[in-house]
C-alpha cells in the first residue's frame, strides 16, 4: 500500500500542472462569462451582468442548440452501445485466437486523423456521395437523401468515430462477469437469454455506464467532425462556442456557454450513474 | 430406485481424455462424494451433469430421464459452486428467490419458500442484505439456501469448502451433512479433500486420471482399498520404492531397501516388478524397546508433535525411513531421538502397485 503522504507527492506534478494550465485560466473565464460585450468595441469595462446565461434559456436559437447538442450525446451513445455491445461480447467471450485481431481492428480507424476520418464520411455521405449515387443507381431513390448538415450525418460520424471507445469499456467489464454466477442462473432455470438479461447485462453495468459518460462527453464536446459534417450552419454547442469567441469575438457569451455545457455534461453523468447504479444493485 | 446414474458417461478434449467412461448409480437419497486429485476428471463430471458440459459419449440419467442432451436450465438441478457464484446485484431473499421465479412461483407462496430455505441455513435475519455484506461462510449458505429452494430432484456441490477457513469447513461439514439428511435430496459432492468426503458421504467414488478406481462406502474406501492408488490417496501414507519377491494369491512379499522383507495382502504387479509401497501411518503400531517376533527393529530419528497426534520419522536397519503415527498423549508419545523402537505393520495394510517412474 502507498502511504497518503506518497499518494500527494505522486499526484504532484499532474496536479500542478492541472491547476496551473487547465484549471486557472478555466476559473479566470469565469468572471468573463459575466461581463457585457459591445459589438465593435469588445468586452465594456466596469459592467456586470447575467446576460449572457439568462440568454441561453430564454433565446429559442440557443435552446435548439442545446436540445440538438443533448440529443445528439444521448442518440450517440445510445447507438454506440447497441452496435459496441455485441461485438465487446465476441471479443470478450469469442475464441481466444480471436481476441487480438478483433481489438486491433477495433482501435484501427483510431490511428486516422481525425480530419480525414470526417472527410470520409463527407465523401459517403454528401449528396453526390458514394451512399446516395449507389442507391440512386440502384433505383431506390429517385433524388438524394439528406445525409449531410443534419443530425443523421452527425449521428453516423460520431457514432463511428467513438465507438472504439465504447467498445474497449465494454470488452473489459464484460470479460470480469464472473462465469459462475451464469452458469448459477443456469442451473436455476434461466434460459440463454434470461441468463444475459438477468445476470449478464447488470453485472456489466459498469462497463456501460462508464462507457456511455466517456461517449457522451465527447460526443457533446466534439468540434472537429460537427463543423465538417454540420457545415457552417447546423451547429452544435462546441461549434457555437467556437463561432462566438473566434467569429464573433464574444467572449462573454462563449465563456457563458462553455460553463453551461460543462454543467449540463455533469448533471447528465450524475444522473445516469445514479440511474444505473440503482438498476445494476451497486452501492 | 437409482436417482442418478451415468452410462459410459466420458469426455475428450481433442486427444486429451479428460473423463475416460464412468458409469455408476446413485440412489435417492443418497449422498455420494467424486473425491480425487484435481485433474482426475471430478469437476468435468460434475458439469457434465449440471449441463455446462456436453460429454463426448455415454449417457446421464436422472430418474429415468435422459437428460444428456437437455440445457442445463431443463434440468431441475440445484448446483452449489467453490466461488459462492451469488448475484452480486440481488439482496440475499432475491438471490433465493431466483430459482423460485424461474418456476412461476409468486406471492405469499414465493416469501414462504425463501423464508424457509434461509431458515435451514440459518440466515433468516439477513434476506435484506446483499452478498457482500456477508462473510465467505454465510455467503455459502446464502449458495446451499439458493440451490435447495427450488427443491431439485439433484443437489451437486462443487468443491463448496474449499474456501473456507480450516474450522468453518469442519462446522459446515457437519451442517452440511443434517441439512442433506433432512432433505433427503439426492447429493453428489466433489472434493479433493478425503476428510470431506470420508465424514460426509455414504458412498464415495475415488477418481485418478478420468478413471473411477472404486465406489464403495467410506469404510470399505478405507480399509479395503481396491486398488494402489486408492491405498496412497486416502489417509497418511508412507511412500517407498521396492521389488516384488515372491507372489501368493492376490498377495507375497515385498523387498525394501537393503534387504527387508515385508509380506503385503495386495500387489498390483507382477513378481520381480518394481513398486511404489504404500503404508499407512496409522496403520503402524510402534512401541518403545527391542523388537518381539514379526516386530521390526528401528531408532527414532525425528519427533513431530501435531496435537492430537505425534508422528515419529523411524529408521529401520535396512536403509529404510518410515513415518509412524501414535496418539499424543501415552506411554510412548515423548520418546527421544535415537530412542530404539519396534514396529508391528498388518500384512493388510500394506500395498503394492506399479511403480510411476518404470514400465511395469
Amino acid at each position: 500500500m502507498i502511504a497518503p503522504r506518497h499518494g500527494l507527492m505522486l499526484l504532484a506534478p499532474l496536479a500542478l500542472v492541472l491547476a496551473g494550465f487547465f484549471l486557472l485560466p478555466v476559473l479566470m473565464m469565469l468572471p468573463t462569462s459575466f461581463r457585457e460585450y459591445a459589438p465593435g468595441t469588445g468586452i465594456a469595462p466596469g459592467v456586470w451582468t447575467l446576460e449572457n446565461y439568462t440568454r441561453i434559456v430564454t433565446d429559442d436559437y440557443y435552446r435548439e442548440v442545446i436540445w440538438r447538442t443533448l440529443g445528439l450525446g444521448l442518440f450517440v451513445t445510445l447507438a454506440c452501445l447497441l452496435l459496441g455491445y455485441p461485438l465487446a461480447f465476441l471479443i470478450a467471450r469469442g475464441p481466444e485466437r480471436w481476441r487480438v485481431p478483433l481489438i486491433l481492428l477495433v482501435i484501427f480507424p483510431m490511428m486516422l486523423n481525425l480530419v480525414v476520418r470526417s472527410f470520409g464520411w463527407i465523401a459517403l455521405l454528401s449528396n453526390r456521395g458514394l451512399v446516395n449515387n449507389l442507391l440512386i443507381q440502384l433505383g431506390l431513390i429517385a433524388t438524394p437523401l439528406k445525409l449531410m448538415f443534419n443530425l443523421t450525418g452527425l449521428m453516423i460520424g460520431l457514432t463511428h468515430i467513438y465507438l472504439p471507445f465504447m467498445v474497449l469499456m465494454l470488452v473489459a467489464a464484460i470479460r470480469n462477469v464472473p462465469r459462475d454466477v451464469e452458469a448459477a442462473a443456469a442451473t436455476l432455470g434461466s434460459s440463454r437469454l434470461h441468463v444475459f438479461a438477468a445476470v449478464t447485462l447488470p453485472l456489466s453495468a459498469s462497463g456501460i455506464l462508464a462507457g456511455s459518460i466517456l461517449v457522451f462527453v465527447l460526443t457533446i464536446s466534439a468540434l472537429v467532425t460537427p463543423r465538417m459534417l454540420g457545415g457552417p450552419t447546423y451547429k452544435v454547442m462546441a461549434t457555437l462556442i467556437y463561432d462566438e469567441y473566434m467569429q464573433l469575438l464574444d467572449w462573454p457569451s462563449g465563456s457563458a456557454l462553455s460553463f453551461a455545457l460543462t454543467a449540463m455534461a455533469i448533471g447528465v453523468i450524475w444522473l445516469s450513474s445514479r440511474l444505473t447504479k440503482r438498476w445494476a444493485g451497486m452501492a | 430406485m437409482s436417482a442418478l446414474s451415468f452410462e459410459r458417461l466420458g469426455k475428450s478434449y481433442g486427444e486429451a481424455e479428460v473423463v475416460g467412461e464412468v458409469s455408476l448409480t446413485i440412489a435417492e437419497g443418497e449422498f455420494v462424494s467424486l473425491l480425487g486429485p484435481s485433474g482426475c476428471g471430478k469437476t468435468t463430471i460434475l458439469r457434465m451433469v449440471a449441463g455446462l458440459v456436453a460429454p463426448s459419449r455415454g449417457r446421464i440419467l436422472i430418474g429415468s430421464d435422459d437428460v444428456t442432451s437437455l440445457p442445463p436450465n431443463k434440468r431441475g438441478l440445484g448446483l452449489v459452486f467453490q466461488s459462492y457464484a451469488l448475484f452480486p446485484h440481488l439482496t440475499v431473499f432475491e438471490n433465493v428467490a431466483f430459482g423460485l421465479r424461474r418456476r412461476k412461483v409468486s406471492g405469499a407462496e414465493l416469501d414462504r419458500r425463501v423464508k424457509e430455505a434461509l431458515a435451514r441455513v440459518r440466515l433468516d435475519a439477513y434476506g435484506e442484505r446483499f452478498p457482500r455484506q456477508l462473510s465467505g461462510g454465510q455467503q455459502q449458505r446464502v449458495a446451499i439456501a439458493r440451490a435447495i429452494a427450488p427443491q431439485p430432484r439433484v443437489l451437486l456441490f462443487d468443491e463448496p469448502l474449499s474456501n473456507l477457513d480450516a474450522q468453518l469447513r469442519d462446522e459446515m461439514q457437519i451442517e452440511l451433512k443434517r441439512l442433506q439428511r433432512g432433505l433427503g435430496i439426492t447429493t453428489l459432492f466433489v472434493t479433493h479433500d478425503q476428510g470431506e468426503a470420508l465424514s460426509m458421504s455414504d458412498r464415495v467414488c475415488v477418481m485418478a486420471k478420468g478413471v473411477m478406481q472404486q465406489f464403495a462406502t467410506p469404510e470399505d474406501i478405507y480399509h479395503r482399498p481396491a486398488t494402489g492408488f486408492v491405498a496412497s490417496f486416502i489417509g497418511k501414507p508412507n511412500r517407498l520404492q521396492g521389488l516384488v519377491a515372491t507372489r501368493d494369491g492376490q498377495g507375497g512379499s515385498l523387498r525394501l531397501g537393503t534387504g527387508l522383507t515385508l509380506p503385503a495382502a495386495h500387489i498390483d504387479a507382477a513378481l520381480g516388478a518394481r513398486v511404489d509401497v504404500v503404508i499407512r501411518q496409522e496403520a503402524i503400531r510402534l512401541r518403545s524397546g527391542e523388537p518381539g517376533p514379526g516386530a521390526l527393529a528401528g531408532t527414532i530419528a525425528l519427533r513431530s508433535f501435531s496435537g492430537a497426534r505425534v508422528q515419529y520419522v523411524v529408521r529401520l536397519s535396512e536403509g529404510v525411513e518410515l513415518i509412524a503415527e501414535t496418539p499424543s498423549s501415552g506411554p510412548d508419545s515423548a520418546l527421544d531421538p535415537g530412542t530404539p523402537v519396534s514396529l508391528v505393520i498388518d500384512a493388510g495394510s500394506i500395498f503394492a502397485m506399479a511403480s510411476e517412474g518404470a514400465a511395469a
